[in-house]
């Protein structure tokens, strides 16, 4: 459980995270997600008690983070995979963390395991790519066996078993009743990941809902339909009030109504339809839907397929 | 509520100890995993093979040179002659490249980012600089031991030649030794307190070795009597057996290294708690 109070940092005048009140509850998989820059991993230093806010407090499990005895054993966190010194062996490095909050030894060769490293152990940190580094780090965060995990962009420099596992790492934690709480900018990774959403923008929390929700009340379904006879559907449809585009392809995006009612126009005129799809509302559209006015930059330059990294 | 009374009056002392039994492992886990980074990398023994290298390379090549040297030296500079400091002149390298090795153990974590996974796994900032300190420290100690003790050796077998030579049993010799490890430790923690001030490796390195080497050049310029007060030549004053000119006493010399290993710690140990990591 994490609880922020209208946390706050500032920069001289740059206002990095701006009054931020919000909570990241047990159980499901609360995802963070906003632009670069927007204050998502000032923040999780903020959660760590490695930056001090300029005002307002935040709270894991009740505590500010400093006041947690072995705090590995409260809240593992992963910021930043190519931190590390690069002399030590995998095992090596997990086993000064274990040292640090009392835990035993043996805990290290379990964890390993648990992401898959167990092979390479014994080699030199230096010589792993960003994704091994990653799974080194995530076995950091699970070493105290934490009740609140706290991941920033686990996904970058994964492939895509390596995506997959994480996805599914991430599930299993807060099915098991943990606080998991994960940051990204990509937001086709949320919208398979994450149950919850805390949608960040220019340091402020713009939206706090499930990701469904999110999704629903931030942007329009729209359905993609086909027809034998076009111009007929097209009119039926806008006489019912619904909004017709036509594709260059023939096919029509409709908005306004939902496929069953589409299927029934088009069965009580006679109309023969070839296809009809419905084009769920997307994350991305939810996000630039809501995010337009707060970022940056112009919704026109960031609109697009990908945003980039 | 005679029975909350009785529950309640022994409470306190019981809250008391059980704090200060937590500080007390708190201390020792975080003692325990700055030592476990310490050992864990590859760099720390080869830096400690170099000290040794380096330091009884040097210690022989002065010892030699002193030798070669001790037909044009006067009689009065024979009678001042110092077998013990003349064959232990590697605790200069040992204090330079085991002070880095200090310097390295913040720095290294800064420029990589890692402080952050040792501050959120150790929040106690202070505490962990000064387990940093402590294990250098002793590390350091063993290190530059040896490396005085072969100097000692190799450099009464040369002085011999001369019938200079003392042994380990004469007076202040082993003083010598100990003071001269234990000098190269205060010079680590002041190298743990340099690299949590200047957080780069090259720039508090840098720091460092001027500390050290450049007393000898530009405390030539100083006056005597602050002279002696520099890092580098109080490091020097700890190896000697006899008091020379221009020197601390050992104790003293170790006193007034101790004196700055408490302030630079220190001032670290304040900039660190404050900073954001």
């Amino acid at each position: 459980m994490i609880e922020a109070q209208h946390l706050t940092k500032r920069y001289g005048t740059t206002v990095a995270v701006d009054e931020a009140s919000f909570a990241v509850r047990p159980g499901r998989v609360t995802g963070f997600l906003g632009p670069n820059g927007a204050g998502k991993s000032t923040t999780m230093r903020m959660i760590l008690g490695l930056d001090t806010p300029s005002s307002g407090s935040v709270l894991v499990n009740g505590k500010p983070y400093r006041d947690l005895t072995d705090p590995l054993r409260s809240v593992g966190a992963l910021l930043d995979a190519k931190a590390i010194v690069g002399g030590r062996s995998a095992a090596s490095h997990l086993a000064w963390l274990a040292d640090s909050n009392g835990i035993a030894r043996r805990r290290v060769t379990e964890v390993l395991g648990m992401v898959g490293l167990s092979d390479v152990a014994g080699k030199r940190i230096g010589t792993f790519s960003l994704g091994m580094n990653q799974r080194l780090g995530i076995a950091a965060a699970l070493l105290g066996d934490p009740e609140t995990l706290m991941f920033d962009e686990p996904i970058n420099g994964l492939d895509p078993d390596g995506i997959v596992w994480i996805r599914n790492l991430m599930k299993s934690l807060a099915a098991q009743g943990r606080t998991v709480f994960l940051s990204s900018h990509l937001m086709s990774e949320m919208a398979q990941t994450a149950d919850h959403l805390l949608v960040i923008a220019r340091g402020r929390i713009i939206a706090d809902a499930s990701t469904d929700e999110f999704v629903n009340r931030n942007s329009t379904a729209s359905v993609r339909v086909r027809a034998l006879q076009p111009a007929d559907l097209a009119a039926a449809l806008t006489r019912r009030g619904a909004l017709v585009e036509r594709c260059p392809d023939g096919a029509m995006i409709v908005t306004g109504l939902d496929s069953a009612a589409i299927g029934a126009v088009a069965s009580a005129d006679d109309i023969t339809l070839l296809e009809l799809a419905v084009h769920g509302a997307s994350l991305e559209e939810a996000f630039f839907e809501l995010t337009r006015d707060e970022t940056d930059y112009h919704a026109g330059q960031l609109t697009g397929t990908s945003q980039g990294a | 509520m005679s029975a909350t009374t009785r529950i309640r009056t022994p409470a306190r002392p019981v809250q008391a100890a059980s704090r200060t039994l937590k500080t007390r492992i708190l201390k020792a886990h975080i003692l325990k995993a700055e030592w476990t980074k310490l050992r864990t990398l590859p760099s720390t023994w080869r830096t400690a093979a170099l000290t040794l290298v380096l330091g009884i390379g040097f210690s022989v090549a002065v010892a030699l040179s002193q030798m070669s040297q001790w037909h044009t030296m006067t009689a009065q500079q024979h009678q001042v002659f110092d077998p013990a400091s003349a064959s232990m002149s590697g605790v200069m390298i040992a204090a330079v490249v085991l002070g880095t090795l200090a310097v390295r153990t913040v720095t290294a974590e800064y420029s990589t980012g890692m402080i952050r996974s040792t501050f959120s796994a150790m929040p106690a900032r202070p505490l962990v600089l000064a387990a940093k300190a402590a294990t250098t420290a002793a590390f350091a100690f063993p290190v530059t031991l040896l490396g005085n003790l072969a100097g000692f050796e190799l450099g009464q077998r040369i002085f011999a030649s001369r019938h200079v030579a003392v042994t380990i049993g004469h007076p202040g010799v082993l003083r010598a030794l100990f003071f001269g490890a234990l000098a190269v430790s205060l010079v680590a923690v002041i190298g743990v307190g340099i690299g949590g001030l200047i957080r780069h490796t090259a720039g508090a390195a840098t720091t460092l070795a001027l500390i050290i080497i450049g007393g000898l050049t530009v405390g030539q310029f100083l006056p005597a009597g602050w002279r002696q007060y520099l890092p580098g030549i109080a490091t020097q004053a700890a190896v000697t057996v006899h008091r020379s000119a221009g020197l601390l006493r050992p104790g003293t010399a170790l006193v007034v290294l101790a004196v700055y290993a408490v302030i630079a710690l220190g001032a670290a140990a304040l900039r660190v708690a404050r900073r954001d990591a």
